[in-house]
């Protein structure tokens, strides 16, 4: 999946307008970033890359930037 | 001779935890949005005198006055819970008293969540195929709402507490009906749902009562249950549509044969994302947590009773069922229903 494709998903889980996601925001600050958002992401990826998260390395993440690092190779340029 | 299944009963307690009701504790809370994810509207709740084992035996004595079984003929009792009545004695043997049953019959409790009425089926069938037992009665019930800070709307709005009666019977009939199982665990996942004190591991004290605020906003203490949600969601998928292959293939059935999919009903969250994964058509996949939440190990005889009452599961129909939780622990088998 595109990089781009990636953030329209995203905004879709954190309920953010779209077009609004390019990479450097902080998870924190998405209101909507809950453990359901949590869920809902991991459900997303496992539906769409059919790749199943580790929950303790989420856990972890801060930023989108880091979320597309989770997903490696499976989000291209 | 086979196990059989010949009757399931269910008992509820009056309590009821409804969405508004949360939602008037904790105003911050999208009360619709959480009812369109999870699907669950209302929770019943156990009072505070009332045991899991009370509802038990509520739930048995339907079978005994639906006239299902006679309560001298009962020669064994399972029950399955994680909140018994005491440390010892055993609750099944005051169940045996209070119940009346005969002096004869066997029982026990075992210790099991979510995935507790299939490991209850494989022993049930193991107890009734041997001749150890005719007439078993498989009680499930659990008060998770006693183990749950009321301040953690977190599991608040996801369990239910319940119980189910399952009558299982030796026959005649050469087909098996229940079976054939497959089994799992995966203990280093204990951590992810647990009720870390109240055990000889970590006895309950001041220090362990103390009252603590998750990153979410959830409290609770240590004397509390605790549930990692996305642990426990990527446990499930990295297991359940696993097993569900292998049972497919120790069985030689494929998916096109089963009538019906009856699944812990966790939540709907969890289900339609399982049964997307699955591929499972919608009418083949049983959704009952509505009314009641996550009943833990009664959800499966819930929902198996429900889908009769509604006509969804009838007689002759292959059910294929499959239980997931705290532990980790999972099972899942097949029920030729009768």
């Amino acid at each position: 999946m595109k990089k781009s494709e990636f953030y329209r998903e995203l905004e879709e889980v954190l309920e953010a307008d779209s077009g609004s996601i390019s990479g450097d925001e902080v998870l924190a600050d998405f209101d909507a970033w809950d453990s359901l958002a949590v869920l809902t992401f991991i459900a997303m990826v496992d539906e769409k890359f059919e790749v199943t998260l580790t929950a303790s390395k989420l856990a972890l993440v801060k930023t989108v930037t880091d979320l597309v690092a989770l997903l490696g190779d499976k989000i291209t340029v | 001779m086979q196990a059989v299944i010949s009757a399931i009963e269910y008992d509820l307690p009056e309590g009821m935890l409804t969405n508004d009701m949360l939602g008037a504790e904790f105003p911050e809370w999208s009360v619709e949005k959480i009812e369109e994810k999870i699907g669950i509207g209302v929770r019943r709740i156990a009072a505070k005198d009332e045991c899991a084992s009370d509802m038990g035996i509520r739930a048995a004595e339907k079978h005994f006055a639906s006239g299902a079984c006679n309560r001298e003929d009962i020669d064994y009792l399972l029950f399955c819970t994680q909140s018994p009545d005491y440390f010892l004695p055993t609750t099944a043997c005051i169940m045996q008293d209070r119940l009346g049953l005969s002096k004869s019959c066997g029982a026990l409790d075992f210790n099991l969540g979510c995935s507790g009425y299939i490991y209850g089926l494989g022993l049930a069938k193991g107890l009734i195929e041997t001749g150890q037992a005719r007439h078993l009665l498989l009680i499930t019930a659990e008060t998770y709402s006693k183990h749950i800070h009321p301040g953690d709307k977190s599991v608040r709005t996801l369990f239910g507490d319940a119980a189910a009666a399952t009558l299982i019977q030796s026959s005649d009939d050469a087909e098996m009906k229940i079976g054939p199982f497959v089994y799992g665990t995966d203990g280093s996942g204990g951590k992810n749902l647990i009720v870390p004190t109240g055990g000889f591991r970590t006895p309950r004290s001041d220090e362990s009562a103390q009252v603590v605020d998750d990153e979410q906003g959830n409290l609770r203490s240590q004397d509390n249950l605790y549930m990692n949600g996305s642990e426990i969601f990527t446990f499930t998928l990295r297991t359940i549509p696993k097993s569900v292959k292998e049972l497919l293939s120790l069985s030689g059935k494929s998916l096109e044969d089963i009538d019906l999919f009856v699944f812990h009903q966790a939540n709907k969250f969890m289900l339609e994302h399982l049964r997307k994964k699955l591929n499972v058509p919608e009418d083949k996949f049983y959704m009952s947590f509505k009314n009641y939440g996550n009943t833990v190990s009664s959800t499966i005889p819930i929902a198996l009773k429900d889908a009769q009452s509604e006509g969804k599961l009838k007689s002759g129909d292959l059910v294929m069922l499959v239980g997931f939780g705290v532990g980790y622990s999972w099972g899942a088998t097949l029920l030729h229903w009768v």
